[in-house]
């Protein structure tokens, strides 16, 4: 017996043995990478990652166009790493964990989470960076957006600046609003809307739905209006008394929400479907969601919306002013591995995409000629077929330097700059919550959430039977210590700032 | 009557009472898994009913067996560009074909080995594979062994290697030689055969209804297969035909659950529409539901005559 051991674990040993020979051999070749870096800049080679919508076709293209500006300015390639909105996350906690080689990576807080994988070391402080490599970075934004971005006083990543405020209210079908000579004005909370979506039950056929909802539910993006500010999915602070986190499912303002929803689903102002209905944007896209509730009135964001609406017009209705707050700040950031080996040239790298137009709008657009054509100097017209419409300005750098798409209204930039300056600021600017002390609650309160919220939010079963329940529920489930680990964080954080 | 006479006698009345038993029990069966397999049908007939339905009239009115408007525009909209779905149909095909043959080869062999009874560790190389049915590193160092000591990121057999041997696969095709008698590899030895021309010639032969069953089995692994393409494919030429439908899918769904109280704007627009995506589904699963039954002769009497035989 003991013969036959041996001759296993030689067998193993063995088998070890060559695989750490062949891993020796990949760390050397590392080893002589960096010992060229000592002189005057060197050329060399940066991995960026970063997730879209759809990774696209002709993506080499434009990574030589882009390496072309790149190799002049700053002697270094990028390797243009993309992945899907929801395969980032997973694929880069995979590389992060296995220390895989990257230099830049995009961060955010509702994907591959900012705050997160800092606390985990994977990321490279900048400060000094910044002031050594991007002097004019630091002035192209607002202080406040670099408060936002700060964690215990340090920058880990740089936020692309685009708009930064959320602000409130109703999307509203242009047609029906004519239609039934819909007074805007009257609208000051979102309970007024009530009489209009009436008047569309009664007046429109079926196939219209008056109030869309899904299984997310709406409270989610109406609490500024309701005179919340959320810090995580579960506790938020009043906005007169920022320094006292409560639970928002114990709140008065979600009790009169799930009222209104549930007058509103047994009066059939909301579609029946709403408690399962996981891609809305199916309903969206026929032109049938009469109403709508969104977070994110941006200037010129009709445009769009009326693109999602499968070409009909829609109008904005806003129920509250501008906004800034930390959530709203670090949705789309830039940051530098921990690993990285040319962390200086990363870090000009990302100088440039935050302020070359060239290298912005070819990474944004593609080639000239081929992507796109130039209509006047600032203004283009994408050519849809060519193989690369990433359409997301805001995952690559600063979006006022991008060229403005035909049919986009010039005044917008102003507009969202203009807000972005002078939107109310959150007293709770730079806080961000680490959840790592109170992990297990949080998932079981996730569990609890999935099992209650979309019935709930959606009208679907009436709050006075349901809402009881619920809050017990997520009471057992840990949320009191969430909200006390909230406060505790809030308290250590004021010390810091 | 003489004892013999009455216990004959009841024998047969019995024999004909379990008969009508057993027809009522084989009908209550049949209907049983009638109604189950029904269930299993309707979502696909569903899903290909929607591929052909016009994409306005399925917002509208949902989904019906029947389309309610028949439009080929999915298809057409698919095939207007089909370079990338060909692309990845042939990295799927390949990926199958190449890992279903060495799968299966190697998967064979080792489980011959352990399963000749002359095999001195023969028990302990059975209890090393049972062990990784158990146990197993776990995703990160998984993925540091493909990647940073077996350099296969980014390469066709980074889809391949991984699901080579399955342990699962090496004991059920165990269980299945273990019924070959040692007599006849000892006969095959004693007219002189080589032990490569045994295992070919005699052993491989024998256990042919096991091999199509894993076969088929290794096969729909590789055809279904999304993850490794996920994990370790960066270019965009080697991406399989699962991922891409998956990351459509997946990406709709996700930004649908996320996006809606970010202020960053995604065009939702951009995505295939529900017909092109059901199309897709049907384009990706048709080869298999082809294939699948043209082996099912032999996928049943695999399972059978592993039980029975013996």
């Amino acid at each position: 017996m003991k013969k036959q051991w041996f001759k296993v674990f030689a067998g193993v040993i063995s088998l070890a043995l060559i695989l750490t020979a062949c891993g020796g051999g990949a760390k050397e070749e590392k080893k002589a990478a960096e010992g060229s870096q000592n002189e005057e800049l060197p050329p060399v080679e940066l991995v960026w990652n970063f997730p879209l919508s759809a990774i696209p076709q002709d993506l080499a293209t434009v990574q030589e166009a882009v390496n072309k500006i790149t190799k002049e300015k700053i002697n270094a390639t990028v390797k243009l790493q993309a992945y899907t909105f929801a395969d980032y996350n997973q694929k880069m906690n995979t590389v992060v964990a296995s220390g895989e080689n990257y230099d830049i990576a995009w961060v955010a807080n509702w994907n591959w989470d900012y705050l997160q994988n800092q606390s985990k070391g994977a990321f490279l402080e900048l400060d000094d960076l910044i002031q050594k490599q991007a002097p004019d970075l630091m002035k192209s934004m607002p202080d406040f957006v670099w408060d936002a971005a700060k964690i215990q006083g340090k920058i880990y990543a740089i936020p692309n600046y685009q708009t930064v405020t959320k602000k409130e209210g109703f999307v509203i079908q242009k047609r029906f609003a004519d239609k039934y000579k819909l007074d805007v004005n009257s609208i000051k909370k979102f309970e007024d809307i009530e009489p209009f979506l009436k008047q569309i039950k009664e007046g429109e056929s079926a196939d219209v739905v008056p109030f869309l909802n899904d299984k997310t539910g709406r409270f989610s993006v109406m609490y500024q209006s309701q005179g919340l500010e959320a810090l995580n999915n579960v506790v938020g602070v009043e906005l007169q008394n920022p320094d006292k986190p409560m639970n928002l499912f114990e709140t008065p303002q979600y009790k009169h929400y799930l009222d209104v929803m549930r007058d509103w689903y047994t009066k059939g102002y909301i579609n029946e479907n709403a408690a399962t209905l996981k891609n809305k944007n199916d309903i969206i896209s026929t032109g049938n969601a009469a109403v709508q509730f969104h977070s994110v009135l941006k200037p010129g964001g009709e445009m769009e919306a009326k693109a999602a609406n499968g070409g009909n017009d829609v109008i904005y209705v806003p129920l509250t002013d501008a906004y800034a707050s930390t959530g709203t700040v670090i949705t789309t950031m830039q940051a530098i591995s921990k690993n990285s080996k040319n962390p200086e040239r990363a870090m000009m790298f990302i100088n440039l995409l935050n302020t070359d137009k060239d290298l912005y709008n070819t990474i944004c657009y593609g080639v000239e000629g081929k992507h796109y054509t130039k209509v006047s100097d600032n203004v283009i017209k994408v050519n849809k077929d060519a193989g690369y419409v990433p359409n997301a300005n805001w995952v690559f750098g600063n979006t006022f330097n991008a060229y403005l798409v035909e049919g986009m209204d010039p005044a917008v930039m102003d507009q969202t700059k203009k807000e972005n300056e002078t939107a109310t600021k959150s007293a709770l600017m730079g806080f961000k919550f680490d959840n790592t002390p109170v992990l297990a609650e949080i998932a079981n309160i996730a569990t609890v959430i999935d099992q209650y919220q979309p019935a709930l939010d959606t009208g679907t079963v009436d709050p006075n039977t349901m809402l009881k329940e619920f809050q017990d529920k997520l009471k057992q489930a840990g949320i009191d210590k969430v909200t006390a680990e909230m406060a505790k964080q809030i308290e250590a954080w004021k010390q810091t700032k | 009557m003489p004892a013999s006479q009455v216990a004959i006698h009841k024998k047969a009345v019995k024999s004909s009472f379990e008969s009508k038993e057993s027809q009522w029990s084989s009908r209550i069966i049949n209907l049983f898994f009638c109604a189950l397999s029904i269930l299993f049908i309707i979502p696909l007939l569903l899903v290909i009913s929607i591929s052909f339905t016009d994409e306005k009239t399925l917002l509208q009115s949902g989904y019906h067996l029947i389309p309610e408007k028949f439009s080929l525009e999915a298809y057409s909209l698919i095939f207007k560009s089909p370079g990338v779905l060909l692309n990845a149909y042939g990295i799927t095909i390949l990926v199958t074909v190449i890992g279903t043959v060495v799968g299966l080869f190697l998967t064979s062999l080792t489980a011959y080995t352990i399963s000749r009874k002359d095999y001195r560790y023969r028990r302990i190389m059975t209890l090393y594979v049972f062990f990784t049915t158990l146990f197993s590193g776990g995703l990160v160092p998984f993925y540091i062994m493909i990647t940073q000591y077996l350099h296969l990121k980014d390469t066709i057999w980074a889809l391949i290697v991984p699901y080579l041997l399955n342990p699962f696969y090496i004991l059920v095709m165990k269980g299945f030689m273990d019924k070959t008698p040692m007599e006849v590899i000892e006969s095959g030895k004693i007219d002189g055969a080589s032990e490569w021309r045994i295992f070919f010639i005699i052993v491989l032969p024998l256990t042919l209804p096991a091999l199509v069953t894993i076969g088929l089995f290794i096969s729909f692994q590789y055809w279904n297969d999304w993850w490794l393409g996920l994990l370790f494919i960066d270019n965009q030429h080697l991406i399989p035909l699962q991922l891409m439908l998956y990351r459509v899918m997946s990406t709709i769904e996700y930004l649908s659950n996320n996006i809606s109280s970010v202020n960053v704007s995604v065009d939702m627009t951009q995505f295939p529409s529900l017909s092109a995506r059901m199309a897709m589904a049907v384009l990706a699963a048709g080869p298999m539901m082809i294939v699948f039954p043209m082996l099912q002769r032999f996928f049943v009497s695999g399972l059978t005559v592993g039980s029975v035989k013996g």
